[in-house]
């Protein structure tokens, strides 16, 4: 399977910033601070199951 | 004037208190923030200051050097004080267990039932967080990850010092000491802020990418699949055994749209290098030289006071790393002066947080 982690970023970057150009910019450098790079996943990226748990916990935290 | 600062070099407890007390002239504070060297015994000191301030919320931490308006100190406390128009409300937690998340959820839990708005719904223009840590606990990654995933309020902050003596460092609040604990401040102003966040570095255009690390232990084992400390000189054109050498004016950066999110070499533990902050595996960093400290502070004042209007109030935490390169330089005067104009306190830190957690970098809290 290929494409989880980009649909769950952008998924996370809309939840989180509302349109917010500035907070999508922290929430971004929040993501490559703990190690997940958003710029380095397409829809073709492997799904990797340690930064799909990180990000699923991400979205959980905020709801 | 909402914002009113004083600062003691008092060789007593009670008489650096009774100097602060009179310095704010029965000024009617909501809250107050103070910076104290370990000089002055933990204990005492934070039961003092509460009791000086019976009607305030005061809290603080210990110090590698303090910040005034227009010096930078040393063997002294720092106190800024708001009143309740420039400080609408504030609530002041201590997280005792810093590596159990839940310990930053119930902190959370109480801020969410005394503003009566869930943290994920707390609006980041009217709330603003203030994290003091232990700055010996080598948590400070963690515990601003937790933080960043459970709101958007910005919480910025540093990691207490002890006058680099690297023994315990103290954070406090409600008139209590506590060490390997974070005090979290949450506060609803009453007027406008802004953050700087500042680093006087370029980027060299050396990547350095994180292949194999220990991340408990900040500790990156290998760059580019190469040994880290190997893979580091090479880049720097020089022999391992000098890479040390170069650790304060060549940092690492972790750079996030032209902005460097500073890793700092701490040793090089065997072929290894261990750091002052949180480094993983996969992260792409570049080696960084240093630049222009007063001249980048200047800047990024300038830039604060044009957004705000005008400045009322500085508090800014900024690298023990930053302090030491200010004295080897001779210039800690002139960067103390910078802040002259403003009412300012702050302190030499073991490491910042904004965002994150980053280092030799200055993180500044600024009121208009």
């Amino acid at each position: 399977m290929a494409g989880k982690i980009r649909q769950m970023i952008d998924a996370i970057i809309n939840q989180r910033a509302k349109d917010n150009p500035m907070l999508e910019r922290v929430i971004k450098t929040k993501l490559i601070l703990k190690g997940i790079n958003p710029n380095r996943y397409t829809l073709q990226s492997d799904d990797d199951p340690t930064v799909i748990g990180k990000l699923e916990k991400m979205m959980q935290d905020l709801r | 004037m909402h914002i009113r600062t004083a600062c003691s070099s008092m060789d007593t407890v009670d008489a650096a208190v009774a100097d602060i007390v009179k310095q704010m002239d029965l000024f009617e504070a909501e809250m107050v923030l103070f910076f104290a060297s370990t000089k002055y015994v933990p204990d005492s000191v934070s039961k003092k200051m509460q009791d000086a301030f019976p009607m305030a919320q005061v809290f603080g931490c210990s110090t590698a050097g303090e910040i005034a308006s227009g010096a930078m100190l040393n063997d002294s406390i720092v106190a800024m004080a708001w009143d309740g128009q420039a400080m609408k409300d504030a609530k002041i937690e201590v997280v005792g267990n810093l590596r159990d998340e839940n310990s930053v959820r119930a902190a959370f839990s109480s801020f969410e039932s005394y503003f009566k708005v869930s943290m994920a719904e707390m609006d980041p223009g009217e709330y603003v967080g203030i994290i003091l840590v232990d700055g010996l606990s080598g948590v400070e990654e963690g515990l601003m990850e937790t933080i960043g995933d459970l709101t958007n309020v910005t919480f910025i902050g540093g990691s207490a010092g002890d006058d680099l003596k690297f023994a315990a460092t103290h954070l406090y609040a409600h008139g209590k000491s506590h060490s390997g604990s974070a005090v979290l401040a949450l506060l609803k102003p009453g007027i406008g802020f802004t953050f700087i966040k500042t680093q006087s570095f370029r980027d060299l255009g050396k990547n350095l990418e994180v292949t194999k690390a220990d991340e408990e232990k900040r500790e990156v084992l290998e760059f580019n699949n190469m040994p880290a400390a190997a893979a580091y000189a090479e880049l720097l054109g020089v022999p391992p055994e000098e890479a040390p050498k170069h650790f304060m004016h060549n940092p690492i950066g972790l750079v996030i749209d032209d902005e460097p999110y500073v890793r700092s070499p701490q040793q090089i533990s065997g072929e290894a290098m261990r750091f002052y902050c949180g480094v993983k595996e996969g992260m792409e960093l570049s080696i960084l030289e240093s630049t222009d400290i007063i001249g980048d502070t200047r800047e990024a004042l300038e830039q604060a006071r044009e957004e705000l209007g005008s400045i009322s109030g500085i508090v800014n935490f900024n690298c023990i790393l930053r302090t030491l390169e200010l004295k080897q330089k001779n210039l800690a005067g002139e960067y103390g002066k910078l802040f002259a104009p403003y009412q300012t306190v702050g302190f030499s830190t073991y490491g910042e947080q904004y965002i994150g957690h980053i280092n030799q970098t200055a993180t500044m809290l600024v009121f208009g």
